[in-house]
């Protein structure tokens, strides 16, 4: 058993789709739990991608890639997770903020988050204010994450924290932001709960944040 | 403007450093894209797609910034608008590529853009009219799209999935996006351009072992085609490419430019050992966009005491955003020409306390005739300051010399220090007017102030 997630850990990391395809299916068989499966496969692996990518080994292709073997995976284990009544951490709504569209770092976010355990809620991009606050207000929704990577857009993460304040729904969500121009200074002048510098961090702060 | 004052033009200092001799000063290479609108309040979308309009304000970026070489065109859009790209445009930044032609074609285009294409007219058209104009002085910069950047305007993030998937294709998009380089360098060059800058962002995000895989050979290509051609060539780099500048070297470009993601120190080890000049990197957003002049000041004269000065070239870390305020772009100026200076200034700024009460302003309310104070860093070294100087003398004389009553207080004086403190000037150069704050970095028109100073003449 331990061979098999291991295969599967080693298959995320190396983006090896269809070899974590199989063992998946052949764990499951085997009587593996599909929350081990989860736990100890899928979300150790991409816990390891994430530490390779703060330490400069991997790069943005490898982490997508990995992050697409991890998504195959996943997709074989999410209905026997709905059996087991196996609940994901938390859920998260991220998008690239009004104005912007750039979609890379915000992509690979929702890979890390999803890759931590998460339920990803993902807005695209151009995302306005009232977007973020109705995924707060109508969809469960307890953090968010806003992408900039434009100086010109970044006071849109300001607008959205506002706009959740005058909704009344700021205290229920906690708020994280990134991007290229961004900082943990400026975080805290627009009053965010967290800023990460890459993906990788952002989903170990979400995690922190929801404990 | 590019006035060095030992000797050499800007143009020639920016050449000799790309040439990789050793100059008396660094050359100092303002990033003006969308930000060369606002010295004349003209909207990024105007600059970028109005000759008249981006002239006037290259023109203006030149003459308060003292730039020694100056890009034409910041606009990492051009090539992808001609291939087939849709653009998302704003008031403030250059516009964003919102489709991607071969998003979901797996095709290899033919087409290269031709002089009359898109916005190349426009572009090819500033760039001999500053040649005309200031190419004398000043290094010319003409910014093409990298080979990687410009293949994932066409593809869109598909790009880091063929990596993995589709080598071939890849292989073969790369090849076709590295001859529009070439054909885009071509007529820059033709329209004047001594340096080439390629920009390509997007290198920051794959690893030396793909870049050598995928981009060595085009680009060893690319720089090879330049130098062939007679023009100079730099490798525009953002974000954090720290792994990548060694690869990046062995392609053979005259210069890399780096941004704040990367540690210049680290970065100029590596260059120098290939004997590349490095251009870089004064921090876009927590500087230039939100800081103070006194932080760029720092931030510059820190910066020449930690690198070799040979093969170096000052600049921010890349386009600078729309909204930098001009007086920060000022200290970076003062902190470059006179890095001894400045040095003294922020000691005397930060270190000594002063004796406000000392210090004896006029009475403003009770003033015989209208008092124009400008404040200046220092004139003799710093362009923008000697323009807001030269601007005020010239208002008053027209107003008459014996009707107006003209003072400069320089940054450089331990007591002026004081009087500035002590009247709460934030920002130099500027002009108050009977002790209220008139104008503030922005040099003002010569009918503009001396409409102004009569004003006051009449109050």
């Amino acid at each position: 058993m331990e061979n098999k997630l291991e295969i599967i850990r080693e298959g995320i990391m190396d983006g090896d789709m269809h070899l974590v395809q199989t063992n998946v299916q052949e764990a499951l068989d085997e009587g593996v739990s599909a929350s081990e499966i989860l736990n100890e496969g899928l979300i150790k692996a991409m816990g390891e991608v994430g530490r390779l990518f703060e330490e400069g080994e991997y790069f943005v292709p490898e982490m997508l890639i990995a992050a697409r073997a991890m998504k195959a995976g996943l997709a074989i284990l999410k209905p026997k997770l709905v059996d087991a009544d196996i609940k994901p951490i938390g859920k998260v709504a991220a998008g690239t903020v009004k104005g912007d569209l750039h979609d890379i770092g915000k992509n690979l976010v929702c890979m890390m988050l999803e890759g931590a355990g998460f339920e990803i809620l993902d807005l695209g991009t151009d995302v306005s204010p009232d977007q973020f606050v109705d995924s707060v207000k109508n969809q469960g929704v307890g953090v968010i994450c806003m992408s900039a990577l434009l100086t010109t857009t970044m006071p849109n993460m300001k607008n959205t924290v506002d706009a959740l304040q005058e909704a009344g729904v700021r205290d229920s969500v906690k708020v994280l932001i990134g991007g290229a121009p961004v900082t943990q200074a400026y975080a805290d002048e627009i009053g965010a709960d967290g800023y990460a510098p890459d993906a990788s961090r952002a989903a170990t702060l979400a995690k922190q944040l929801l404990v | 403007m590019s006035e060095t004052g030992m000797g050499l033009s800007g143009k020639q200092l920016v050449l000799s450093t790309l040439r990789h001799e050793k100059t008396e000063r660094i050359p100092w290479i303002p990033f003006a894209g969308v930000h060369a609108g606002k010295l004349t309040a003209y909207s990024a979308r105007d600059v970028l797609t109005d000759g008249k309009k981006l002239l006037a304000s290259l023109l203006a970026v030149n003459r308060t910034y003292g730039a020694d070489g100056q890009p034409v065109m910041f606009d990492l859009q051009i090539e992808a608008e001609i291939l087939g790209c849709d653009l998302l445009w704003t008031d403030k930044g250059p516009p964003t590529v919102a489709s991607h032609p071969l998003a979901s074609e797996v095709e290899i285009p033919q087409y290269l853009p031709d002089a009359g294409d898109g916005r190349l007219p426009m572009v090819l058209d500033v760039m001999r009219s500053m040649k005309t104009q200031v190419g004398e002085t000043t290094a010319l910069y003409g910014l093409v799209t990298g080979i990687f950047t410009l293949a994932s305007h066409l593809r869109g993030t598909e790009i880091f999935m063929d990596m993995f998937d589709r080598p071939d294709y890849l292989a073969k998009l790369l090849a076709y996006s590295r001859d529009v380089v070439k054909r885009v360098s071509s007529l820059y060059i033709e329209a004047g351009m001594d340096v080439i800058a390629v920009v390509d962002p997007l290198v920051s995000q794959i690893s030396p072992r793909h870049f050598t895989k995928l981009l060595s050979a085009g680009y060893t290509d690319v720089f090879t085609f330049i130098r062939d051609q007679g023009a100079f060539s730099s490798f525009f780099v953002c974000g954090d490419a720290t792994k990548n500048i060694d690869v990046m070297c062995q392609t053979g470009p005259d210069s890399i430019s780096i941004d704040e993601n990367i540690d210049l120190a680290g970065a100029k080890q590596i260059t120098d050992r290939y004997n590349i000049t490095l251009g870089g990197n004064i921090p876009l957003t927590t500087h230039m966009l939100l800081g103070s002049q006194q932080d760029n000041m720092k931030f510059v004269v820190d910066l020449l005491d930690k690198v070799d000065q040979h093969n170096f070239i000052l600049a921010p870390g890349c386009d600078m955003p729309y909204d930098v305020p001009v007086e920060n772009v000022v200290g970076v100026v003062q902190a470059v020409r006179d890095p001894e200076g400045t040095r003294a200034m922020l000691q005397n700024y930060q270190g000594a306390s002063f004796d406000l009460d000392a210090v004896q302003l006029p009475d403003y309310a009770t003033l015989d005739k209208p008092l124009v104070e400008v404040f200046t860093l220092d004139s003799d070294t710093c362009a923008a300051c000697s323009y807001m100087r030269d601007a005020a003398i010239r208002a008053t004389q027209e107003v008459g010399d014996q009707q107006v009553e003209l003072v400069e207080y320089k940054f450089t004086e331990r007591e002026n220090v004081a009087r500035m403190m002590k009247m709460g000037v934030k920002n130099l150069p500027s002009i108050y007017i009977n002790g209220e704050l008139r104008y503030s970095s922005l040099i003002p028109s010569n009918r503009e102030l001396v409409d102004e100073i009569q004003k006051r003449l009449q109050e």
